[in-house]
């Protein structure tokens, strides 16, 4: 297992895990978001190949008010 | 009061790419409700409407729900990157919104001061060249400093946004020589008055001054009455602009009549 920050809390994953089989472990249902891992942007495009490793910053966005 | 009164010149203006006929610029936060802020919008005929991102909880979908709510107002989103303290995070979002959102425009917000939510002109200008290189549109929001206009302008932004005086403030145009000045500097390029209209006269002066349109959001969703204050402000920003294309008269030190002198009725020559 790592440990990860997902939006700022502290979760476990199993090891070896790409971008959407993570969204799919941290049971992320809804579209709609953005990732970026250590304040880079990851596009759709790479979840495949992009790895997540222990201690990655993870920031999952989606759509809000703004001004 | 009919819209078809309400003509202007230009009836239409292009920015962005994209050729609009409201100059006013909507924010979507701060409203009492969604349903509130969806008919403010309505009322307004923006034809812009800002949007931001925040991190998301698995499983909730409140952010959906906002978003369903604007996209089914069919109008241009212009995702913002506030709360951005560097170039970094701000590019980050830029590239975010734009996966999210489908669209390469971006209100770049840097904040360089937490008390005045000032913008970082440094932070902005390095993230402005990078997103304008990467394809973005940017709107970037800046003060009413002409030198860091000229940067962002350097840098290949075509348009500005210049605050009124600091987000949420109300304040209106603290500075209006300077956004005078910006205005002469920058005859071609697209102004927006961005942060800090309070009320709708402030629009009225910001688009009599020649700029091309207003963005604001908390003069409209604080008030009372959310839905009429847009409507305030849709005529607001349309009275400056006709103002402004019709040319004001020149300030005079003295009084001048404007009633005819000549055949002033109870006056007696005596010579």
């Amino acid at each position: 297992m790592i440990k990860v920050s997902v939006n700022g809390k502290i979760k476990e994953l199993q090891k070896g895990l790409n971008v959407s089989q993570m969204i799919e472990a941290l049971n992320y249902k809804t579209k709609g978001f953005a990732v970026a891992i250590n304040t880079t942007f990851v596009p759709i495009a790479k979840y495949e190949e992009t790895i997540i490793h222990d201690g990655d910053t993870i920031d999952i966005l989606a759509p809000v008010q703004g001004g | 009061m009919k819209n078809e009164e309400l003509r202007v010149k230009s009836d239409e203006w292009e920015i962005g790419g994209k050729t609009l006929k409201s100059r006013m610029l909507i924010g979507s936060a701060l409203y009492p409700s969604p349903a509130n802020m969806e008919e403010a919008i309505k009322e307004s005929e923006a034809q812009i409407v800002t949007v931001a991102l925040r991190r998301q909880s698995a499983g909730e979908s409140s952010g959906n729900n906002f978003w369903d709510i604007i996209k089914e107002l069919n109008i241009n989103v212009l995702p913002n990157t506030a709360g951005c303290h560097s170039a970094k995070e701000a590019i980050t979002t830029a590239q975010m919104a734009r996966e999210v959102f489908g669209t390469n425009w971006i209100k770049l917000e840097v904040i360089g001061d937490q008390y005045n939510l000032q913008p970082d002109p440094f932070e902005t200008v390095k993230a402005a060249e990078i997103l304008v290189k990467e394809g973005f549109e940017v709107f970037p929001y800046t003060t009413d400093d002409l030198v860091v206009a000229k940067r962002l302008v350097d840098v290949g932004c075509k348009i500005l946004m210049p605050w009124g005086s600091p987000i949420g403030s109300g304040q209106g145009l603290i500075n209006k020589n300077n956004l005078k000045t910006i205005r002469k500097q920058f005859p071609d390029l697209k102004l927006i008055v961005d942060a800090g209209i309070g009320k709708p006269s402030d629009a009225v002066e910001a688009m009599q001054l020649g700029y091309d349109g207003i963005l604001l959001n908390s003069a409209i969703a604080l008030a009372q009455d959310p839905v009429n204050m847009a409507k305030a402000f849709k005529y607001a920003t349309i009275a400056g602009r006709l103002g402004y294309e019709a040319g004001l008269m020149q300030k005079r030190e003295f009084a001048s009549p404007s009633t005819p002198t000549v055949g002033t009725p109870f006056w007696h020559q005596f010579s």
